[in-house]
Formats: C-alpha cells, sequence, structure tokens
C-alpha cells in the first residue's frame, strides 16, 4: 500500500475505531444496565456516533457553508418533527 | 501506479469545482429528504413505546440483540472501506480503490445475510404479525403488534437502501475498471461515498431505537 494512502486513511481509521467504541460501550450498557436512566447515556453515545460520522466520515466540515446549512437542516426538521410530536403525546 | 484524477466539466458549470460542489449539494438534499422519511418511522417507534412501554419491552426480548450490534460494527468497517476508496481515487490509485469499493459491497452482503438469519429465527419463533395464516407468539398482546410491524418496516426499508447501496458499489467498481475513469468522474466516488456512509448513519438510529432502548 502506497505510504500516502496510509498517510491519508489514518483519520478515517482513527474514525473507525471511535465509533466501535463507542458501539461497544452501548453494547455493554444494553446488556448489563438495562434499568434507570441509562437511556440517556446510550442516546447522547448514539448520537455522538451520528455526529462523527456526517462531520468526519461524510467531511460536512469541509464542505463550504451552503452544503453544512443542508446537512444541518436535515437534522433541524427532525428536532421540530420529534419535538411537537412528543409535546402533543407527554401533554395528554 | 497512480493516474490522473479529475473531473470532466459539463457545459453549464464554470468550472470542475462548482460542478463537484453542485453533485455533492444534490447529494445531500436527497439524502436529507431520505433522513425525513426513517424519521417519521423513528417518531413513530418512540410514541408506540410512549403508550405502550410493556408490549415493546416484550417485543424487544424477541429481537436477536447480538445480531443488531455485530451488524452495526459491520457497516462501521464498511464506512472504513469507503473512505479507503474515496481517499484511493483522489490519490488517482484505481486498484486500490476497486478493492474497497468491492470490499464495501462484501460487508453490505454480510450485513443483509446476517439480517435474513435474524428474520429467519423470527419467522421459526413466530414473531411474524403481519402473516395472518402464522401464529403470532405474544397473541394475547395486541399493541406488541404494532411495534412489530413497525420492526420490520424500518430493517426491511433499510434493508432496501443497502441492497440499493451494494449494486450502485459495483455498478461504480465496474465503471472504475474502465481506463481513464478518474481522469472524468472522480466525483462520482465521493457522491457514492456520502449515500454509504448514509446507510451506515441510519443503522446508527435504528439499532439504539429498536434493539437497545427497549430491553
Amino acid at each position: 500500500m502506497p505510504p500516502e494512502l496510509i498517510r491519508q486513511l489514518r483519520t478515517p481509521f482513527l474514525t473507525m475505531l471511535t465509533l466501535l467504541a463507542l458501539l461497544g460501550i452501548n453494547v455493554v450498557l444494553g446488556i448489563f444496565f438495562i434499568t434507570g436512566d441509562m437511556w440517556i447515556a446510550e442516546v447522547a453515545i448514539a448520537a455522538a456516533m451520528v455526529a462523527t460520522v456526517i462531520v468526519v466520515a461524510m467531511e460536512a466540515h469541509k464542505e463550504p457553508p451552503l452544503i453544512r446549512l443542508f446537512a444541518g437542516l436535515g437534522f433541524f426538521w427532525v428536532a421540530i418533527l420529534f419535538t411537537l410530536t412528543m409535546i402533543d403525546y407527554a401533554t395528554r | 501506479m497512480s493516474t490522473a484524477v479529475g473531473i470532466k466539466v459539463e457545459e453549464h458549470f464554470h468550472n470542475a469545482e462548482q460542478q463537484r460542489e453542485t453533485a455533492k449539494l444534490g447529494m445531500w438534499v436527497f439524502l436529507l429528504t431520505e433522513l425525513l422519511l426513517f424519521s417519521g418511522l423513528f417518531v413513530s417507534a418512540l410514541v408506540i413505546r410512549v403508550l405502550h412501554p410493556d408490549s415493546v419491552t416484550a417485543v424487544a426480548l424477541h429481537l436477536k440483540f447480538w445480531i443488531g450490534a455485530t451488524n452495526t460494527a459491520i457497516l462501521i468497517v464498511s464506512s472504513f472501506c469507503m473512505s479507503g476508496a474515496i481517499e484511493s481515487s483522489r490519490l488517482g490509485l484505481r486498484r486500490p480503490m476497486i478493492f474497497c469499493m468491492l470490499a464495501t459491497a462484501g460487508l453490505g452482503v454480510l450485513f443483509l445475510m446476517l439480517k435474513g438469519y435474524e428474520y429467519d429465527r423470527d419467522y421459526v419463533e413466530h414473531m411474524t404479525p403481519f402473516l395472518s395464516f402464522r401464529r403470532y407468539e405474544l397473541v394475547g398482546d395486541p399493541a406488541s403488534r404494532l411495534f412489530t410491524d413497525l420492526y420490520f418496516v424500518i430493517t426491511g426499508l433499510h434493508a432496501i437502501h443497502l441492497t440499493i447501496g451494494i449494486g450502485i458499489m459495483l455498478v461504480m467498481s465496474w465503471l472504475a475498471s474502465r481506463p481513464h475513469f478518474l481522469e472524468r468522474h472522480q466525483n462520482r466516488i465521493e457522491i457514492t461515498g456520502l449515500y454509504w456512509h448514509f446507510i451506515d448513519l441510519i443503522w446508527m438510529i435504528v439499532f439504539p431505537t429498536l434493539y437497545l432502548l427497549n430491553r
């Protein structure tokens, strides 16, 4: 493998290790800590994994502002969807 | 041996950079609509979880947690392979690029095989309430049908997207094996990569939503 490619693959490799580590933590939490408020940690870890994929793997941080805006807009609309729906069910 | 890398500029673009950014923006907009499609299903799962927590837990105990976790790991590794293909394409390394894309597709196939095995177990364990000719294991718990059906809809929709991704990966590998591909269409590898990473991203939400949080 050319040394230049190995150098370029350092970030994707570290990203993969980070994601696998986060998955490992979530699996351990899912097996051994299934009661209480542990779901908050599990959701936070899943959110960290999603953010890692968008920012690092999909290279959103290197994109021009317009593309970053659209990447953010998707999650903005998802946030509206979840917030309005859950406000309804939580206040019935 | 590396080859020249570039983009053949179409007549309606000023330059290669504008064409590259436009293609990426188009893909991001498409992925945005896909995200909203899946989000409707995720919010449905959350509503069912809030309204019928015991029924959802009863279903979740039948799901194959280890297969879900293994499949997540498989997709994470496949994303690394896709990144390898993208980096190789940027350096003009055709052979490593094709190898990485085929590895990505192979891991996608492995994911589908495990998913197929899980569906088979669901069938054997009578966890297929949508099959009217087959007894349903949790027949005394009508609310559980909702979540079980939703499980099949979400994972099935994801499997369809993954199958399309594998198809695109194989076609791109074939196209990229032809001479002068990287000189004219390098950005197509990057666009394909965005779609594959997105499939990975969606599964990272599916796994906790269905398998993890409801145990």
